[in-house]
């Protein structure tokens, strides 16, 4: 009987600690149609809890210094918040088509935020690919955490109010910039 | 029954929808003591041993070296010396990551099954062998339901079947076997 209760035991004991909840499930594959070719990208919004809610708010200083950046300096404007890494293969990848994706939308705001990089590096990784849009140094993570960054690069498309209209894990390229900016600015709908 | 009552009692509570998914928002007030010194390092590696490591593979923040969990770990210990309790701290982390950043799945909804579910499944076990002992031909009376007659059901040599077709084919093997039909030589009766 009491090997019988050591097992109840233990089997609540190891449930206890491996169940993984499902929260990172994958949402649906995008399938974009560009210069007559269908491009498919992996699957890449994940289901994220502060999808559809307010934005976490942040305070970062831009790499290079400066005034800092605030949330709440963009509100009105849909905003695109890019966290990266220089040390990321698939942030070189995509930096690109955000720069280009920035440049084409003037009205609105984007952003990066440097995920566990050094000021150096990032700085001159900027200097050397250009960049149109400022990244801002989130030194003790803080702000990667609050917006429940996995990895790099994560990018989260936020509407004028404020509030977060979809979460994008992997390498961006400009169609999909594009749509999930459209989502952006009709507020999710 | 009372095994039906649990399974029914698990169903119901994995089928009612969970409630919300914090129960402290992030700009609540701390509810605890503002805490330092010993007890604030005790703390802050009690509830980072309840965060998973997001980075990692099934690591407790608290038992990760990497970067992500040591600012999760300074967060923490932040919190707690500002006095939010263990429950705000781990909200305000679900509230970004979600329920998978936590390491003991909380009690509520489909998380029910993860807590009882293995103890509901040995007791359901237990009490379907205990049934099964019950009504094994062991441990259950004289009335056996085993194929095989027993000695005493089986016709002796002096009586015989109730039924007359199976009495006479007796009586023709007797006849054949020891020379008279009724199983007893005529001088022994005597």
């Amino acid at each position: 009987m009491n090997g019988f209760a050591g097992l109840l035991l233990s089997v609540l004991v190891i449930n206890n600690v491996t169940v993984i909840s499902p929260t990172r499930q994958m949402r649906h594959v995008s399938v974009l149609i560009r210069d007559g070719k269908i491009a498919q990208n992996r699957a890449h919004t994940v289901r994220s809890p502060l999808v559809g809610r307010p934005a976490p708010p942040f305070r970062l200083v831009p790499v290079g210094g400066g005034t800092p950046i605030s949330l709440e300096s963009l509100h009105g404007k849909p905003a695109v918040i890019n966290f990266w890494a220089t040390w990321c293969v698939p942030c070189f990848q995509e930096h690109g088509a955000l720069v280009a994706s920035a440049r084409f939308l003037p009205d609105v705001q984007f952003l990066g935020i440097v995920y566990e990089d050094e000021e150096g590096k990032t700085d001159e990784f900027l200097r050397e690919r250009g960049t149109s849009y400022p990244s801002l140094m989130d030194k003790d993570g803080r702000t990667a955490i609050a917006y429940g960054v996995f990895g790099v690069p994560e990018t989260f498309f936020i509407d004028p109010e404020g509030r977060i209209v979809e979460k994008f894990v992997g390498p961006l390229d400009r169609g999909t910039i594009l749509s999930l900016v459209a989502q952006a600015r009709g507020g999710g709908r | 029954m009372t095994v039906a009552a649990y399974a029914l009692s698990v169903l119901l509570a994995a089928a009612t929808p969970p409630p919300p998914a914090t129960t402290s928002r992030p700009g609540d007030a701390p509810r605890g003591q503002p805490l330092s010194g010993k007890l604030l390092d005790e703390r802050t590696d009690e509830v980072g041993a309840l965060l998973r490591c997001p980075v990692c593979q099934g690591l407790s923040v608290a038992d990760s070296p990497s970067t992500m969990a040591r600012n999760m770990k300074a967060e923490v210990r932040e919190k707690l010396a500002a006095g939010y309790d263990r429950e705000q701290i781990l909200a305000d982390f679900e509230h970004s990551y979600g329920e998978f950043v936590r390491l003991q799945p909380p009690m509520r909804g489909v998380n029910w099954l993860v807590w009882f579910g293995p103890a509901g499944v040995l007791v359901a076990g237990g009490a379907v062998i205990a049934w099964a002992l019950r009504r094994s031909p062991r441990s259950g009376g004289e009335k056996a339901t085993s194929p095989l007659p027993r000695d005493s059901d089986l016709p002796s040599r002096d009586t015989l079947p109730a039924d007359p077709r199976l009495a006479a084919a007796v009586r023709r093997v007797r006849m054949l076997a020891y020379g008279w039909p009724d199983g007893i030589a005529p001088k022994e009766r005597s």
